[in-house]
């Protein structure tokens, strides 16, 4: 055999580090709020945390919602942004990275409103869609469009210029090399897009939802400060990234099937 | 020196496509149409000009300012003070907020990323527990930021710190992992023990990656401050934008937002710079 499997052992006290980090970690949690060191008001141990996530399956009381609900109005919102995203910024991003007229047409506009946090829009949007769904999309879709547009751009300007070069001896028109060449070698770039303006949207949405919601994972953070209810809070964080590491992986997943033939 | 010799190669070849490509080009309308700096131009009135025409045609309500109306509230903001502020204060009250937010973010974070990339058996302790509180948004915290400390400063810094911390320590820690092996290898065949692996290609190696990391978590440092002066606050320019919300004046809103726009531009100009100062050996890759 050529190869020969190699096994590194990694000693116990590696493997047993992490659990007991993780266990000491909710244990410390768990006795701070027992013990009275914090004070009941200001943080919900683990133990109530869990126990309202249990109630908050069944209960829509007193915010209105049980936690599907919740979940479910949050992953729209987050999706209908994160996909309307998508849908211009990539194409966006691509035609500026090859035709010079959509750069210089669409570069300034872009530079002008990229530094803008999505966050600060929310007064504007509540002037212009008032507190619905429309604004909240809005947000997200403000926020999901940055990293697509640079990540297509900066993707198609990587191109290999031998590639672009033998096309062109081979007599390809600009378009024919956009379509044949610059989109494939782009699209590893395109895709981490994906991922990181999954997480921008997702990031958002808890801001979003700031802005005179009725439902969702960031109502249930708001709604338990203003109700002075500790575990409210912390479930509804602990919901909102627990939320945010499936879709991450869902979509990482799901990278990996569509760019398997794809050397990077 | 011309020798005769050489003025008469201007006939072959490589001569005569500089010749060509010294000579001016004839005006042409396409060309003129397709030029970057005039499409700039294009785009920029085009922008202003819709702005101004949805304001005119009232499409929005009163939603929206023309640019003009905006330019006058920032300079009425910037001769007046708002709540025993002037303009220049609220800059400086958020930027306040950033600096110290940032900096003690910055001083855990990067040198706790290194060290987790370094010791195994402190990456084994750390690494879970970040990684149970990473896929927080800084947003979420902001309701146990008021449980905690109340609506004052330190709840606002406390945010700029959670939102800072994150990206801080990935890019520390990513850049030292991802150092090429074979670096390692060079400086071990030269013989270098452990403290030279560290120092000469540790940390000059991870320099651009924690400096991009530095670099993100200002611009999530924008985000956050402005979220926590969104919730409650006195001053600073999320405190301007929500004044404006209230009061329903949309030219306050985007003047606060023009302003903001432009520090947080100034912030990242100014840490580009330095960036290339500090490490001159960063490699350069295409850029928006």
């Amino acid at each position: 055999m050529a190869y020969e499997t190699v096994k590194v052992d990694t000693p116990l006290v590696l493997r047993i580090l992490p659990v007991a980090s993780v266990v000491a970690f909710f244990g410390i949690w768990q006795g701070v709020v027992d013990f009275g060191i914090v004070p009941n008001t200001m943080l919900a141990s683990p133990t109530q945390v869990a126990v309202l996530f249990w109630e908050k399956l069944f209960v829509a009381d007193p915010d209105g919602a049980v936690l599907s609900v919740h979940a479910w109005v949050s992953i729209q919102e987050a999706f209908t942004g994160f996909f309307l995203s998508l849908l211009v910024g990539i194409p966006l991003g691509l035609m500026m990275g090859w035709f010079n007229v959509a750069e210089g047409l669409a570069r300034p506009i872009f530079e002008l409103i990229r530094p803008i946090p999505p966050v600060a829009w929310i007064p504007l949007t509540i002037f212009w869609f008032g507190i619905g769904i429309p604004g909240k999309v809005f947000i997200i879709w403000l926020s999901g469009i940055v990293p697509c547009v640079i990540n297509s751009y900066v993707g198609v300007r990587m191109t290999s210029p031998t590639l672009i070069q033998m096309a062109r001896t081979y007599g390809a028109t600009d378009w024919e090399i956009f379509k044949k060449i610059c989109i494939p070698s782009a699209l590893p770039m395109v895709f981490g897009a994906m991922t990181i303006s999954q997480a921008y949207c997702w990031t958002t949405l808890v801001g979003a939802e700031y802005l005179a919601a009725d439902q969702g994972l960031g109502y249930l953070i708001t709604m338990g400060r203003r109700l002075a209810s500790p575990p409210m809070v912390v479930l509804g964080m602990i919901c909102v990234g627990l939320t945010g590491v499936a879709i991450g992986i869902v979509i990482e997943r799901l990278e990996k099937k569509l760019l398997a033939g794809i050397r990077r | 020196m011309t020798t005769p010799a050489t003025t008469t190669a201007t006939s072959s070849i490589a001569n005569e496509i500089q010749k060509q490509v010294s000579e001016k080009r004839p005006f042409s309308l396409s060309r003129f149409l397709k030029d970057r700096r005039f499409l700039y131009c294009v785009s920029l009135t085009a922008f202003f000009g819709i702005w101004k025409y949805i304001d005119y045609t009232q499409v929005l309500g009163n939603g929206i300012a023309a640019p003009d109306a905006v330019v006058a509230q920032i300079w009425k903001l910037a001769n007046k003070t708002i709540a025993g502020k002037s303009l220049w204060g609220h800059i400086w009250a958020s930027t306040y907020r950033i600096i110290i937010g940032f900096s003690i973010a910055a001083v855990i974070a990067v040198p706790l990323g290194v060290i987790m990339a370094l010791n195994r058996y402190v990456n084994a302790i750390v690494k879970p527990v970040f990684d149970l509180i990473k896929p927080m948004p800084p947003f979420a915290w902001i309701s146990c930021a008021i449980l905690w400390f109340g609506i004052d400063e330190p709840s606002k810094i406390f945010i700029i710190v959670v939102g800072t911390f994150v990206p801080c320590l990935l890019n520390a820690y990513m850049g030292i992992r991802l150092i090429e092996p074979q670096l390692y290898d060079v400086i071990r065949m030269l013989g270098g023990n452990r403290k030279d692996e560290i120092l000469q290609v540790g940390f000059p190696a991870a320099f651009p990656a924690i400096f991009a990391g530095l670099q993100i978590s200002l611009s999530c440092a924008w985000t956050c401050v402005l979220s926590a002066e969104l919730v409650s606050a006195r001053s600073g320019l999320g405190f301007i934008i929500i004044q404006g919300m209230q009061l329903s004046r949309p030219a306050m809103v985007l003047a606060g937002m023009v302003v903001l726009a432009f520090v947080a531009w100034a912030t990242t100009l100014l840490i580009t710079g330095l960036e290339k100062k500090l490490c001159p050996w960063k490699r350069e890759a295409v850029q928006m």
